[in-house]
């Protein structure tokens, strides 16, 4: 992981990820069952869930929206149009079948993007838009994780940096 | 029969094509634009087929007709033109499942008889989903319907369907010929294989929908993203299609009415062109073009002679038994292939056919009804089919090729029956 310029000193403190991640992440194995995951974004009131192995190495990514996918009508990714549609009729009383909350995480988990402890605010913010990502794991350099930064932890660094 | 080298050469690289074209290992387009460079270049070392001889061989009418009304479908598919029928049906079948089918199946076939079927399933399915899924439906029986009849209703107009196209330009039957010949033929069997899919499906369309209120709550207008858009080029095919109907009286080419269209659309809308462009279906035009070189040169080197005769010792033997045995062979061959190479291939054919005494006008017909409506029987027997299938396997109900089977294949099937019957009544008036 390549050091900017503005890294180095004391302002580049101030512009490094590690100085705005949340430090408590919480996090879910790998083996887990969706019905776990669920219980997680309920709990805790988050929007994504770190996977990671008995190492604690970040594997993965479950997003909140991905498990709400589970339950959307089929339409939604088959119209690119549906403005129109005021009231989602039989659709709005709709469950997803139990059965597969009991399923693993895995079909649902993303491949692993994370950020740099040492990393700069930009390349993170970057690399949330890239990757449509709200947060981002941060890892250390045996790619363990070690904190979680949110496209508002990013965004607000970055804009007190410019107006500072 | 002794085939002389050429012939020899120039059939095996067709077949070894044609085999390659069924595989789908290797996209259909592909294997027409090398098959086409391999028949030139053979053409070349063995003398029987130069290039001047191969450019000759493509025939600009069908492509040119084709390209014309894909330029207009591309104009009028972002208007929401699509969406806005899906849903005014939706809403006008009050959210009962069987006019629901009904007016969906009627309105995607009535549609499909001037535009491109495929085109009209890939915009009218998802919305299909779409109402389905808001009215609590499963899609399935409204996806195979429209995919089915849509085939049906393609098959009434000279430009409903490529192949319709192909025989059309080879045969010099004009629009008003496939409203004679075609249409009232193709209304009887739209009838009886709605009749049957309705019958199939009577266990999915018997609940009524818990929700028949939100569809109500829909406002049609507001599905159109360009209403104004929409209004010109429905207006602009409208003006074609009376074109269509002169084209005798005027003395003009299906070809020059489309492009003629398509320009004064384009002239009128000034849409951007390169976007516009995108939403062709080049591998389509490229996949023809390919095709009737490779025809042309098989024909050149004399292959194509012994069909000639064999089928023409059938017709003397009888014009009936000859026109069905063509209706069904190419029927059964167009549910497991694709129905473009098979017409394109017995073009040359049945042109070469010359009878005493009679036109082969009635072999002819025979190609429209058996590639039209063989396509039914199976997933892969047409495009609008594959397009369904695709679109459902997105859905939590995908359609397999063994619902097909209990759907689609009886209807294939019955529809031929049917087909072959008015064939037969109406076999005096092809001559």
């Amino acid at each position: 992981m390549g050091i900017s310029p503005l890294n180095s000193g004391k302002r580049g403190d101030m512009l490094q990820i590690s100085r705005w991640m949340k430090k408590e992440v919480i996090s879910i194995s790998q083996n887990s069952t969706i019905r776990q995951a669920i219980q997680l974004f309920i709990d805790h009131h988050i929007g994504t869930l770190p996977v990671v192995d008995e190492d604690h190495h970040l594997v993965g990514i479950l997003r909140l929206q991905d498990v709400i996918d589970m339950g959307m009508p089929d339409f939604i990714h088959l119209v690119t149009d549906f403005d129109f549609l005021h009231g989602f009729g039989a659709v709005e009383n709709q469950r997803p079948d139990p059965q597969i909350f009991e399923k693993q995480i895995e079909e649902l988990v993303r491949e692993p993007v994370s950020v740099h402890e040492e990393s700069g605010l930009f390349r993170t913010a970057a690399l949330l838009h890239k990757h449509a990502l709200r947060d981002l794991p941060v890892v250390d350099h045996e790619g363990r994780l070690v904190g979680i930064a949110s496209h508002v932890d990013v965004g607000v660094a970055l804009l007190s940096y410019w107006i500072s | 029969m002794t085939f002389s080298l050429p012939a020899a050469v120039s059939a095996l690289i067709f077949v070894v094509c044609l085999a390659l074209i069924f595989s789908e290992r290797i996209h259909r387009t592909i294997i027409a634009m090398v098959g086409a460079v391999a028949m030139v270049t053979s053409g070349l070392i063995f003398g029987y087929y130069s290039q001047q001889q191969a450019v000759n061989a493509i025939d600009f009418n069908t492509l040119g007709l084709l390209f014309g009304m894909m330029l207009l479908v591309a104009m009028l598919e972002p208007t929401g033109f699509f969406e806005f029928i899906a849903v005014w049906v939706g809403k006008f079948s009050k959210g009962k499942a069987g006019s629901l089918l009904f007016l969906l199946a009627l309105v995607t076939s009535v549609v499909s008889m001037f535009l491109d079927n495929v085109t009209t399933v890939v915009l009218i399915a998802p919305v299909t989903i779409l109402i389905c899924e808001i009215l609590g439906f499963s899609p399935q029986p409204f996806l195979i319907s429209e995919a089915i009849l849509s085939n049906i209703g393609g098959i009434s107009t000279l430009v409903g369907d490529p192949p319709n196209v192909l025989i059309a330009s080879a045969a010099n039957f004009s629009f008003t010929d496939f409203i004679i010949h075609s249409f009232p033929l193709i209304i009887v069997v739209w009838i009886v294989s709605y009749g049957l899919l309705r019958w199939l499906f009577r266990f999915e369309l018997r609940d009524p929908s818990p929700n028949a209120e939100a569809i109500q709550s829909l406002d049609p207008k507001e599905a159109y993203t360009d209403q104004a858009g929409a209004r010109k080029v429905i207006l602009v095919i409208g003006g074609a299609i009376v074109l269509f109907f002169l084209e005798e009286l005027l003395d003009i080419r299906p070809a020059y009415v489309a492009l003629g269209a398509a320009s004064a659309a384009l002239f009128w809308l000034q849409p951007n062109i390169s976007e516009l462009l995108k939403r062709i279906q080049w591998e389509i035009l490229l996949f023809f073009a390919g095709l009737f070189v490779m025809i042309g040169g098989i024909q050149q080197a004399g292959v194509l002679d012994a069909f000639v005769s064999l089928i023409s010792r059938l017709v003397d033997l009888s014009p009936a038994l000859a026109g069905l045995l063509l209706l069904w062979s190419v029927a059964l061959l167009s549910s497991i292939v694709d129905n473009i190479p098979i017409t394109i291939t017995l073009i040359p054919i049945i042109q070469h056919i010359t009878l005493p005494g009679m036109n082969n006008s009635f072999l002819w017909w025979a190609l429209v009804f058996g590639a039209g409506l063989g396509g039914n029987g199976t997933i892969i027997g047409s495009t609008a089919n594959v397009v369904v299938v695709g679109l459902s396997e997105k859905t939590r109900l995908p359609i397999t090729s063994k619902v097909w089977s209990k759907r689609g294949l009886p209807v294939m099937l019955l529809s031929c029956v049917v087909v072959s019957i008015l064939y037969w009544l109406a076999l005096p008036t092809f001559f």
